[in-house]
């Protein structure tokens, strides 16, 4: 009976590990492993370069989207290769970092997508709308203030009575970075509020962790609106809204339009740290919140010559348009290239 | 002479006798809302992962966004070596910790150990969480120089610290099962304490450990808040080496459980699935074990 | 203890042996013993340790004090306090009497053939990990709040401030019943075993006596047990406060003060931790966040102190009759 008990146990944890062990055979070789952490708003990018990177340099790339501020978390404790974060990193980070680069290495909209049964498929939202309605004044979906800038709906579409639930991003996260960025520099009460940073002091709403974690409450939530990477918006079916820029134009988050966001960097400072939400009304075309996203590495680091090999392909195959294009994910200009290929000059072993 | 009476009972007995039924009625519903509910938490669970569970669900790693298909074997693999590691850590240790208490410790001692096994079994799990964090993946641990990051040794470490008093004090209880004469028999053979805690103590009291360690086991697999500080940045593929961090079942339950992906949230079902089932064949291999092993004791004293 | 007559004809070497491996055994499991509770020391140190920048810099009116501001860098503890007191406290109102019911009826009402099997799969799902229950909470209970049960409560008793907004699917009611749902199992099986300790004869003589099933358990059953069953139920609520994963999985991770609602998004001290502990950049909220778990640690170490205390007078009380 004992044995048999025990034997029993030990047949399921063998069970476990032989079942596991079969899975095995997809990291089996002695590949370069390398491994990253941070930002879930680049994961769906780098979930498709991963394959292909196996293909070119034979690199087993293990990314785990934990977050932006987790990320930097986990670089600064050196406790993975490389860190991505959409928010650049702050001084302080910087500094506790103790010698880190950070290079711009994707770019994308960030989408405000939203669930409302019966509702328009192209919500009009102006910054001013966002803001009032992740500060808790604007509550109802139809709130005269959101009719003003929707007046034609198509058959069928309504603005219905349902209550609004912001959803927000738990912990610390480059996304909320950008978002905050951007209600700030469109809302002065939000500005002086709230304030900008990679998590803040949300005044109305839920929250989730990770982009994956605010898609599926909105999802799941009927009258919920969050700010997610598009690709989280477009792969789980969510309606997004146009957003008004500063030239008055609605605008979604396609790639033409992120990539006009993307071309008012016109030089890149040192440091690479770039901003260009809410770009000014001489983009007519541009998405507002945009953002570039960074991956961040140590200049002395043992995996030095495979790091640089890897962000090179990334910088530069990695943009083509079978990987960014079905993730509205833009390929980044090439002054920010010379500069980020420059960085990428100094990592070093 | 006998008055006729009715049986009926009327007035205070029969008001007595009303709320008599309506109390009965009324543990009856509850406990019929109850098991209705759990009987529905463990009804969803298998409904809803059925779809999910073939056989790539078992053997293959994490599709690539946005498609549909693959599964989640980095986590079997790597639950199961949390699991073994922290068994491997927490095993040996309770057992000479309940051994310490029950053939050595004054009782006063004994009393203080079990007190604070106890309170260390009511540690919210999150706080052990934090103290791995602080001890091995923030810092390096001092002397051994393991660490500074997150590892499945950092979360089988986690793990065992939740073991520990689960398996100590079962051990303990059996140990006080275990007839006195038969220690005393065996010291009035001239046998000494170690040869007799060694074989005739403990060959007694193994059923109380494999029980102890089976349900600490069952609880280990499915902590996920330890796990989250310790052990949850992790890749796609099957990881085998402890000194990095490895995904694990509750992890992946966690993460899918959020996200928007209907097949993620499938795999979470599926995966819930297979962590019920493996925590109740464990808690129900530990209580024949246990009632086994308390008849066969009992029959002996 | 020791063996009383060596026999004259034992070698010497085994002799020095056994004393040698008695000694031995003594160190190595004594070790063991001091190193768990030095391991013990060491959580409540780590967590003081990581919480002392913050002590430092706001004191203990961190708190009851009501913002988390990261911007600012301005934390307190009270909206977690009472969405931690709140939602266990919560779960308890509705655990402990479904939980005593069940046990009542699986020893009393119930008939025999039920009672065994039954009882060990309510003790059965006491294992069920927590993160599944979360997972159920999201998928099942989530939607049947925002669809059914909330608009029933908000319509009938919608008077009561309780039930005042407009029911969502996350939020402290999901949280309650998640734990709620947790806490039955564990506290039914141990009013379970205690129910199962009172004599029969005692019971026996109640029903002789001519009180009715409903007069025994409350003149002599429940007094009876009365002890056990507040620890029992303190045992559970000491897990539904420290309860991480499946209370963030519904409870909405709100940072507003708490709503009067149940229906509107709460949170926790677990559940804060357990959302942002991972991903916090700067060391002040870093160390607010342990802050906020040795808060937790001192409310569950008090809860479950308690328990040991009342159980332990509890087995005096009954050894002694």
């Amino acid at each position: 009976m004992r044995k048999t008990a025990l034997a029993l146990v030990a047949l399921l944890l063998t069970a476990l590990v032989a079942v596991g062990a079969a899975g095995a055979k997809t990291g089996k070789s002695q590949a370069t492993v390398i491994n990253g952490a941070g930002s879930t708003f680049v994961s769906p990018l780098v979930s498709l370069w991963t394959p292909a990177l196996g293909t070119a340099f034979d690199y087993t790339l293990q990314y785990s989207g934990v977050g932006s501020g987790a990320g930097i978390t986990a670089i600064t404790n050196r406790s993975v290769d490389f860190g991505a974060s959409d928010a650049p990193l702050t001084a302080d980070q910087f500094a506790a970092c103790n010698g880190c680069v950070q290079i711009p290495w994707a770019l994308a909209g960030t989408a405000v997508p939203y669930n409302i049964p019966g509702g328009p498929a192209r919500l009009h939202l102006t910054g001013a709308i966002i803001a009032k309605i992740y500060l808790g004044q604007i509550t109802n979906w139809n709130d005269p203030a959101i009719k003003a800038v929707n007046p034609k709906l198509a058959a069928g579409e309504t603005l219905p009575d349902l209550k609004i639930t912001p959803v927000y991003r738990t912990g610390n996260s480059g996304t909320t970075y950008n978002f905050t960025d951007y209600l700030a520099a469109v809302s002065p009460q939000w500005s002086s509020q709230i304030g900008r940073g990679q998590s803040v002091n949300w005044p109305a709403g839920v929250g989730a962790s990770g982009s994956a974690g605010v898609a599926g409450v909105v999802k799941n939530t009927p009258g919920a609106i969050c700010y997610v990477d598009t690709a989280f918006a477009l792969s789980n079916g969510l309606h997004f809204g146009a957003i008004q820029n500063a030239a008055g134009n609605f605008i979604f988050p396609s790639i033409r339009n992120v990539v006009a966001a993307g071309a008012t960097v016109k030089s890149v400072p040192a440091g690479n740290e770039l901003h260009i939400v809410n770009p000014d009304k001489t983009n007519p075309l541009a998405y507002p919140i945009s953002t570039y996203t960074y991956i961040i590495l140590p200049q002395k680091t043992q995996n030095a010559p495979a790091l640089r090999k890897m962000v090179f392909w990334a910088l530069t195959q990695g943009q083509a348009g079978k990987y960014t294009a079905k993730l509205y994910f833009a390929p980044i200009p090439k002054v920010v290239l010379v500069a980020s290929e420059k960085a990428l000059q100094g990592i070093s072993s | 002479m006998e008055p006729t009476f009715s049986l009926k009972a009327t007035g205070r007995s029969a008001n007595r006798l009303r709320k008599n039924r309506m109390a009965e009625i009324g543990a009856v519903v509850a406990a019929g809302v109850a098991i209705g509910a759990l009987a529905i938490l463990v009804g969803s669970v298998l409904v809803k992962a059925l779809p999910a569970l073939n056989l790539d669900f078992f053997t293959k790693g994490p599709a690539v966004f946005g498609e549909t298909g693959g599964g989640i074997a980095p986590a079997f693999v790597g639950t199961a070596m949390l699991v073994a590691i922290a068994t491997a850590m927490a095993v040996p240790f309770g057992v000479l910790l309940a051994i310490f208490v029950s053939e050595f410790a004054s009782r006063r001692f004994g009393d203080q150990v079990r007190l604070w096994l106890d309170v260390l079994n009511g540690f919210p799990s999150i706080v052990i969480g934090i103290f791995v964090f602080a001890l091995m993946v923030q810092n390096k641990i001092p002397i051994i120089g393991l660490g500074h990051h997150q590892s499945a040794w950092a979360g089988g470490f986690a793990l065992a610290v939740i073991m520990l008093p689960l398996i100590s004090r079962t051990t303990m209880e059996v140990l006080t099962l275990v007839p006195n004469n038969l220690r005393e028999a065996s010291y009035a053979l001239g046998v000494s304490k170690w040869r007799t805690v060694l074989s005739v103590v403990l060959p007694n009291a193994i059923s109380g450990i494999v029980t102890g360690t089976t349900l600490a086991v069952a609880r280990a697999a499915g902590e996920t808040a330890p796990l989250l500080f310790a052990c949850s940045i992790f890749g796609q593929v099957v990881q085998t080496d402890p000194s990095v961090s490895v995904a694990s079942i509750p992890v992946i339950i966690f993460e899918y459980s959020e996200s928007p992906d209907t097949n993620l949230n499938s795999q979470a079902w599926a995966a819930a699935f297979v962590l019920i089932m493996f925590v109740l064949v464990t808690s129900l291999i530990s209580r024949l074990v246990l009632d086994r092993s308390r008849r066969k004791l009992g029959a002996a004293s | 203890m020791e063996a009383t007559a060596t026999p004259q004809g034992l070698r010497r070497t085994r002799h020095a042996l056994d004393r040698f491996g008695d000694k031995a055994l003594y160190v190595i499991t004594g070790s063991a013993a001091v190193l768990t509770l030095v391991i013990i020391a060491l959580i409540i140190w780590k967590v003081v340790e990581g919480a002392w920048p913050a002590i430092n810099k706001f004191g203990i009116s961190f708190v009851w004090s009501a913002t988390w501001n990261p911007v600012m860098e301005v934390f307190g503890a009270r909206e977690f306090v009472l969405g931690t007191l709140l939602t266990s406290f919560g779960a308890l109102l509705i655990a402990a009497p479904l939980s005593i019911a069940i046990a009542l009826f699986l020893t009393e009402l119930a008939p025999p053939s039920v009672r065994s099997p039954v009882g060990s799969l309510i003790e059965m799902l006491a294992a069920v990990p927590s993160v599944v229950v979360g997972l159920w909470g999201i998928f099942v209970l989530g939607p049947f709040i925002r669809a059914d049960l909330g608009p029933f409560l908000h319509d009938y008793l919608g008077w009561i401030p309780l039930f005042a907004t407009t029911p969502q699917q996350t939020g402290v009611l999901a949280a309650i019943l998640v734990l709620a749902m947790m806490m039955v199992p564990i506290t039914t099986s141990i009013c379970r075993e205690l129910f199962l300790t009172v004599p029969r004869d005692v019971k026996d003589a109640s029903i002789g006596l001519g009180a009715t099933r409903w007069e025994t358990i409350r003149g002599v059953i429940v007094p009876f047990v009365r002890g056990g069953v507040v620890a029992g139920i303190t045992l559970g609520l000491g897990r539904a406060l420290g309860e991480a994963i499946a209370v963030t999985q519904v409870i909405g991770n709100s940072l507003r003060p708490l709503h009067f609602s149940l229906f509107e998004p709460g949170n926790s001290l677990a559940s804060q931790l357990a959302s942002s502990y991972q991903s916090a950049p700067t060391n002040i909220e870093i160390s607010s966040l342990v802050y906020l778990g040795l808060i937790l640690l001192v409310i569950t170490f008090t809860t479950n102190f308690v328990a040991q205390r009342i159980v332990h007078r509890f087995e005096k009380q009954t050894g002694a009759r």
